[in-house]
């Protein structure tokens, strides 16, 4: 096991690797950046070192500025966290090459699954049905053209690297098409230093579900269930719930043990999460593979009791996984409602400044992951989530009544945020009958759910 | 009226040019040399004061390094790992820092009561065998380093102590 591990990342991840660590009994170092030199995991850290300044493309992504800070505080292994180097093959083989482990697949494991177009071909021969698509990367616009006539409009352009809604567009014609690349390409090229696009069939009424599994070194998989993520803005999730109200028992079963098979037959390792779009017939189609911790994680381990960070670090660490599929239930239902710096009102911008005044709610079932407290002062630098209520019941309609009593109390008082937006989800019809679908905020517009939460 | 403003101007900044090549190199060996805390030189309308750090070495950051390891779990006891660093620049210097997270070594030419200008190379911090230069940040004399050779700094470090020529003098000038 490890002895001292850096922290390569910011905000909530960063305070809950801190609190991994510190189970482990592993020393944590926090690498952080100019604007984070007072945030929560740089006082919870044993140790912190600056790496660089605001901008994260000079700290955040900067390899050698997270390896050189690893290697003089003495640690012997990374964790990227998610977003910035999470799923960078070349900075995890780097790390390697530092003789540092990165925590996450080893680099040829990523590697193999790096292109989100090339992991789609190779877990489709692996037994998994997935959405159907552009042949490779869009060589250019006329192939794009060529392609999207083959599969049929609308099509989805999505962007081989990344995620997080960037360089992603829904088209309906060749004209929206045309026009729509050049700004995926754009958006892409800046978000990820990667422009390659792809197409994937667009299916109008679907929801998002994935499956998240662990497999140590020696091939030892298991599932941990899956998670429904349909409640999306812009391609972006923000309500989470496991598990899924689109599938029942049996299927979500087939699905999460159809998505281990395939994943442990491609080689993958160490924790990770297989998603898929469900159709209003309940087929489940895969789209892409996210291999790293997942910012939804904690619903799975509400819902299982397992430590998915410290399973991740035990994995990296050449521990067998310790548990098979026999040892995991699924007990009752846990949502996770993600809380963002920004205003409903006006088109979800940003919000930045200092917290007045937080209080973290409580109760049976009630967690928050959050690297908040009064005083604090978000910086405009980064994304704009403010942390993670989790809510557990031993049912659906009770863990939605609690978590309509912890957005209650949940107090952030200097910034705008998106309570009341939840708080109008969680009385909204559709939502209740569990029907979500990935477009349906966009479609309706989230202005028309806060005016009828509000009623 | 310009004009004469424009010479007045370029006069002074020919007199700072002398007070800094001739006087200061002096001025920071006599400090160095005695016990004294704090220099003033008069001339004219100009005058330069040199002061020591407050508690004769400037506290710069530690970094959180090189503690030694402790029993795991019992972070209680740690010192507190986060030092915020002190100004890295007051009313008479300014500190060159760490362009980045690594190991310090300072130019073995440069010491202190060198002569430097502003962009000159005084040492390199080694990042993965990558030496990144360390620059003064301002034309002056290199003062009290705050970290030995071979330390590991991080990125915005104050690592050496420029002590300014120009700025207060000129200011003073202007006042009288």
């Amino acid at each position: 096991m490890f002895s001292k591990i850096l922290i390569a990342n910011r905000g909530e991840i960063a305070v809950r690797i801190v609190r991994a660590c510190r189970t482990l009994g592993i020393e944590a170092v926090v690498a952080y950046s100019e604007a984070d030199r007072d945030s929560l995991a740089v006082q919870q850290a044993d140790e912190a070192i600056c790496i660089g300044p605001a901008d994260a493309k000079r700290s955040y992504l900067l390899a050698p500025a997270v390896i050189s800070a690893a290697i003089v505080t003495g640690c012997d292994a990374i964790h990227p966290g998610y977003g910035f180097l999470s799923e960078d093959e070349n900075f995890a083989e780097v790390v390697r090459a530092h003789g540092l482990t990165f925590i996450g697949p080893p680099p040829q494991v990523l590697e193999r699954f790096a292109s989100k177009e090339a992991t789609r071909r190779l877990l489709g021969s692996q037994g998994l049905a997935t959405i159907p698509g552009s042949n490779g990367m869009l060589r250019d616009d006329l192939h794009g053209l060529e392609e999207a006539e083959r599969i049929g409009y609308p099509v989805l352009i999505k962007p081989s690297a990344g995620g997080g809604g960037k360089g992603m567009r829904m088209v309906r014609t060749p004209r929206e098409l045309e026009a729509a690349l050049k700004i995926c390409r754009s958006e892409a090229r800046a978000a990820f230093g990667d422009d390659s696009l792809y197409l994937e069939k667009w299916l109008e009424d679907n929801r998002h579900v994935e499956v998240q599994v662990a497999v140590d070194r020696f091939g030892h998989g298991v599932h941990l269930g899956e998670r429904d993520c349909s409640v999306q803005r812009r391609h972006q999730k923000f309500l989470e719930e496991a598990p899924t109200p689109a599938l029942g028992e049996a299927a979500r079963n087939d699905l999460a043990e159809r998505a281990l098979r395939a994943v442990v037959a491609a080689g993958y390792e160490n924790v990770g999460t297989l998603e898929f779009l469900v159709d209003t017939a309940g087929n489940a189609n895969f789209i892409e593979i996210n291999c790293r911790i997942q910012v939804e994680h904690p619903i799975t381990e509400m819902l299982t009791g397992i430590d998915l960070v410290v399973t991740q670090i035990r994995i990296a660490a050449g521990e067998p996984l310790g548990f098979s599929q026999a040892d995991i239930s699924l007990r009752g239902h846990a949502l996770e409602f993600r809380i963002n710096a920004e205003d409903a009102d006006h088109d979800f911008r940003p919000s930045c400044g200092v917290v007045e005044r937080y209080l973290a709610p409580g109760g049976p079932g009630v967690r928050v992951d959050s690297h908040l407290f009064s005083g604090y002062e978000v910086p405009h630098f980064y994304d704009s989530l403010l942390g993670k209520l989790i809510v557990w019941g031993p049912d659906r309609p009770t863990a939605i009544a609690r978590s309509l009593v912890a957005l209650d109390e949940l107090v952030i008082e200097g910034l705008v945020t998106n309570i009341a937006i939840h708080q109008a989800l969680l009385r909204n019809e559709t939502f209740l009958a569990g029907e979500m679908t990935t477009n349906l905020v966009d479609r309706v517009g989230a202005a028309a759910f806060l005016v009828a939460g509000a009623r | 009226m310009p004009n004469r403003d424009e010479a007045a101007r370029l006069a002074a900044h020919a007199r700072i040019g002398v007070l800094a090549d001739e006087l200061l190199p002096a001025l920071i060996a006599k400090l160095g040399a005695t016990g004294l805390g704090e220099l003033e030189v008069r001339e004219g309308n100009w005058k330069v004061r040199l002061r020591r750090p407050a508690d004769g070495v400037a506290a710069g950051p530690k970094v959180a390094t090189g503690r030694g390891s402790k029993a795991a779990g019992s972070h209680a006891e740690h010192a507190h790992p986060v030092v915020t660093p002190g100004p890295a620049h007051d009313q008479y210097r300014s500190a060159a820092t760490s362009p980045a997270v690594g190991i310090y070594h300072p130019r073995p030419e440069i010491s202190s009561g060198s002569r430097v200008r502003a962009g000159d190379r005084i040492g390199t911090v080694d990042v993965l065998g990558i030496p990144q230069e360390v620059v003064a940040p301002v034309n002056g004399v290199v003062g009290a380093g705050l970290v030995e050779s071979g330390d590991v700094v991080e990125y915005g470090q104050p690592l050496v102590w420029i002590e300014l020529i120009s700025a207060p003098a000129e200011r003073t000038g202007r006042d009288a």
